[in-house]
């Protein structure tokens, strides 16, 4: 297959990229006038064939990496070239092309957003059925999907920024999807607002690398990562003062000792992780996850928990070698995730919205994947990424049928996903039941599901790894202390992990125990329900649902169509199976994924990621099985509570301890009010500016500056409107004095002059010509002129060497009437540009 | 005759024409001002046409100069320019007088708006 297409002009990318673009382009265009179902073609068309050139494309790329003994093998394709920047220690030129390449590392990407996304497709193809917006919805889908694949597919960092940036106003558009209610259109506006704030950490770091390395494209970061880290003064970058300049006058008290440097790595890695927490809703700007479920529900499941939220994680991947450079920017990673992974968890444990728990828990998962990638096991983080898509998509979709079934008793978007009116639904929804206690199983870990090896991976490596400087031992740093963790780091790392890790087996645990067993609370809301109708064997379909009339008995929730099943069947097989790919504890002699990925880590961690106890690997050996404990008692302990206290004691505990700590309750329902604390910081000091700005417009731009203008305008009209007053004859002679006035600008010489810069250190001093004039130059500065008579030489040249002063050139000119005017004109080189360096 | 005194004559008749046009009020002798105007720029071109030289082709230096009619030649469009003027403005003299009955110039304000 690599013969039809050459490794390094893949042109089949152009199938999978091209494919969901012409779905959006068709349903946007043409959507409303094709009807449903032609657009529900179009939309299963576009990816599914995606979805074929992308397993088409894998099987090439595992090809290429079987002939090439497992090196990092990329299929490439410039589809253009699309522009050009400078950057570098040597100022090197920097293309900036449209270049699209696939790896070990993105191949998988694509396998997972284009399967994945085609099983969501199907799905939704039927959820939102009859919905008026059938045609955009898939519009916008469709091109979520070649927006992510052109972030996952980009071959250097422009480009992934466009794929970024693209999957973001897709969140945007599908978040706020019915627009018509103010929470939802606020929801997409606060993840698109949230989003910009980590866009401005990429868009830093990409100024950063293109300065630093030279380079924009993987392969070239790579060759120039080296840069990053040095020693001296001038490869340093500035954070205090601000780029190293001296602070003097009245702020000279601002002056440091000593300038606040960190080493290029630290700072572009640090301006990545800002990109990834926004894009990934990881602290400090994870806030906008938990309100983006306004969208949707399979948007939830494909875009804000299957695919777009991992970009953060798979950034950081792609450029590990980059991340690994700074320990320091690893160590923060690390501890954002483990603490986004605790607070999200915490969160998780009281809400009851279904999709609101569900979103807390994707917040809970990133930040395990953020903690893998912290602490250097790439693999395994990515690993999490790619479980947690089938687990995740699955959780998501069974809540969407649920709601759906929900929806059909209780006519209210908040009622019907209120798990408190939930219960005993394993009785009408078999196969939902069946697949959402799977993907439960697999997120809470229970052992050997996908979610219990990727998890454990996570926790084991979080415990032993340790991340050095790989430039430690190079003779650059013989006098330079480099930053390095510290020792405690792993243990605390692991301990935070375990908990969030229990808490997600009781939050998990409650929300299925809570939908699925018990009794139906739904009885008591909504239409007045007889069971015993529906049991005489009723037809009910779709229809009836729509009907408002509160005197018929209403049907209990309903098991979804096929479109909707199958999907759910898919993904839970995968979060069952998906483990294999990559099990612990020595099942497998090699783990498939680690060493599939392993020539896209290997020169990063090489050097960079070491066992703990000086790099001993027995002791990293000896302590999987004892580490594993904790994940497997947090398993145990977060599920035997959440039974004890919903099923063994129907919600009673629960209730007694909310009652007990009341405050502590309402703490974690409201959040941790961190969305009132932003409010309250950042918005508030924002909305202030934003005051002061208006009232500023309103004194000074309004007030004052307009008014102003307005009245010189009116003067100025009053007094020419004098002058037009009708009468020929003074026109006439207002024509006349202007003839006069003509006549007198002619009659007097005019000295000007321009000075050319010549080239060579020489500048030409050229006067302006006129009739009959004559020239006498005095070009050598004394004062005088430099021939007794005026001649015909309109331009003098001078030689100016550099360094030298400016030069004064004397210029007089006569015209035809014997006048005479003088100037004297100063010539100077310009201002050398200030050396950046 | 140097050409300092056409020059002064020229200007002269210029001044004239231009005093003229702005001190009356009669549209008629206005035009006769405008005609001694264009009359002073003939004198001066015909005159100034003397004091250029066209260089010969192939050769240098104002021996080998030919007379140049360039002023003349502009002269002669300046006299039919001037008939097409006066053309023109007695036309416009007579709408004037048929409108307002009179031609004097001050009286012709319905230039404005």
């Amino acid at each position: 297959m690599l013969s039809l297409f050459p490794a390094n002009d893949y042109a089949l990318i152009a199938v999978i990229l091209g494919m969901p673009l012409l779905g959006a382009f068709v349903n946007g265009i043409w959507g409303k006038r094709l009807g449903d179902s032609a657009v529900k073609l179009m939309t299963l068309t576009a990816v599914g064939v995606s979805f074929a050139a992308a397993v088409v494309a894998f099987i090439a790329l595992a090809q290429g990496v079987s002939e090439q003994n497992d090196a990092h093998v990329r299929l490439t394709w410039n589809a253009w070239e699309w522009m050009h920047t400078t950057g570098g220690r040597d100022g090197q030129n920097i293309p900036i092309d449209v270049k699209f390449s696939i790896d070990q590392l993105n191949g998988i990407m694509m396998l997972v957003v284009t399967g994945v996304g085609f099983l969501i497709h199907l799905y939704a193809t039927t959820y939102m059925a009859g919905d008026k917006g059938y045609a955009r919805f898939f519009a916008y889908l469709n091109l979520f999907i070649f927006s992510m694949l052109v972030l996952i597919l980009a071959d250097n960092l422009p480009l992934l920024f466009v794929g970024w940036e693209g999957v973001g106003l897709c969140s945007y558009l599908l978040i706020g999807f019915w627009y018509e209610s103010a929470p939802n259109a606020a929801a997409g506006k606060k993840a698109f607002l949230a989003n910009r704030v980590g866009d401005f950490g990429l868009l830093c770091a990409m100024f950063l690398l293109a300065h630093y390395t030279g380079a924009l494209d993987w392969n070239g970061i790579a060759n120039g990562a080296s840069s990053l880290v040095h020693p001296g003064e001038p490869w340093r970058v500035h954070v205090w003062p601000i780029g190293g300049g001296q602070y003097t006058g009245v702020l000279h008290f601002l002056q440091p000792l000593k300038p606040f440097t960190v080493s290029a790595a630290t700072a572009v890695g640090l301006a990545l992780l800002l990109g990834c927490t926004g894009k990934s809703a990881q602290i400090p700007l994870y806030i906008w996850l938990p309100d983006a479920m306004a969208g949707p529900t399979p948007v939830s499941a494909l875009i804000h928990a299957a695919t777009m939220v991992t970009a953060g994680v798979y950034l950081i991947c792609r450029l590990s070698f980059v991340f690994v450079l700074s320990p320091f920017t690893m160590m923060v990673i690390a501890i954002v995730g483990a603490s986004t992974a605790l607070l999200a968890a915490t969160i998780a444990l009281v809400q009851n919205d279904i999709k609101k728990v569900l979103a807390y828990s994707t917040v809970s998962q990133l930040g395990f994947m953020f903690l893998g990638v912290g602490v250097g096991a790439f693999a395994a983080g990515f690993f999490h990424v790619f479980t947690h898509a089938f687990f995740k998509a699955c959780l998501f979709l069974c809540a969407g049928s649920v709601i759906h079934s929900m929806h059909a008793r209780i006519h209210d978007d908040d009622k019907a996903q209120d798990i408190r009116r939930m219960g005993g639904l394993r009785k009408w929804l078999p196969l939902t039941h069946g697949t959402f206690a799977v993907a439960t199983a697999a997120i809470i870990g229970f052992p050997f599901t996908s979610g219990f090896f990727s998890k454990d991976e996570i926790l084991y490596r979080a415990y032993v790894d340790r991340t050095i400087n790989p430039m430690a031992s190079s003779p650059l740093f013989k006098h330079f202390k480099l930053y390095e963790p510290p020792t405690w780091i792993g243990p605390v790392l692991y301990t935070a992990a375990v908990l969030a890790a229990a808490m997600t087996a009781f939050y998990m645990c409650r929300l299925y125990f809570l939908t699925f067993w018990g009794d139906f609370k739904g009885w008591t809301i909504g239409r007045p329900s007889l069971i015993a109708k529906q049991e005489l064997g009723d037809e009910h379909g779709h229809d009836d649902h729509h009907h408002e009339d509160l005197t018929s008995p209403g049907y209990p929730p309903h098991e979804s169509p096929w479109q909707m099943t199958v999907p759910l069947i898919v993904l839970a097989a995968f979060s069952l199976f998906a483990g294999v790919l990559n099990p612990g504890f020595g099942i497998l002699k090699e783990k498939p994924l680690d060493h599939w990925l392993e020539p896209v880590f290997k020169a990063a961690t090489e050097g960079a990621v070491v066992f703990g106890h000086g790099n001993d690997a027995e002791w990293a050996e000896h302590l999987e099985w004892t580490l594993a404990l904790g994940g497997i008692g947090a398993f145990l302990f977060g599920t035997g509570l959440a039974y004890w206290m919903y099923v063994a004691q129907k919600g009673k505990p629960a209730a007694r301890l909310a009652a007990e700590f009341p405050g502590a309750h309402q703490l974690l329902l409201d959040k941790w009010r961190i969305d009132e604390l932003y409010d309250a910081t950042i918005i508030s000091m924002v909305d202030s500016l934003a005051d002061t700005s208006a009232a500023l417009d309103k004194t000074v731009i309004d007030g004052i500056l307009a008014r102003l203008t307005a009245l010189i305008v009116a003067a100025s009209g009053t007094i020419l409107r004098a002058f037009q007053n009708g009468v020929v004859h003074m026109y006439a002679a207002m024509m006349v004095v202007g003839i006069a006035g003509m006549a007198w600008f002619f009659a007097v010489p005019h000295a000007n002059a321009t000075v050319v810069d010549a080239g060579n250190d020489d500048y030409v001093v050229s006067a302006a010509p006129g009739v009959g004039y004559g020239y006498r130059w005095d070009a050598d500065g004394d004062g005088l002129p430099d021939q007794p008579d005026f001649a015909e030489a309109s331009s003098v040249k001078l030689h100016l060497e550099p360094g030298k002063g400016p030069i004064t050139v004397g210029l007089e000119v006569r015209n035809a009437f014997g006048l005479v005017k003088r100037k004297s004109i100063s010539v100077a080189r310009p201002q050398a540009p200030i050396s950046s360096l | 005759m140097p050409i300092e005194q056409y020059a002064a004559l020229s200007g002269l008749l210029f001044i004239i024409g231009g005093v003229g046009f702005i001190v009356r009020r009669n549209v008629l002798v206005q035009l006769m001002s405008i005609e001694l105007m264009l009359n002073a720029a003939n004198l001066a071109l015909i005159a100034f046409n003397r004091s250029h030289v066209r260089p010969l082709a192939g050769s240098a230096g104002a021996a080998s100069a030919l007379p140049s009619h360039t002023g003349q030649v502009f002269a002669f469009f300046l006299i039919a320019a001037e008939a097409a003027e006066v053309a023109v403005g007695l036309a416009i003299v007579l709408a004037l007088y048929r409108l307002r009955r009179t031609i004097r110039s001050d009286e012709a304000d319905l230039l404005k708006n």
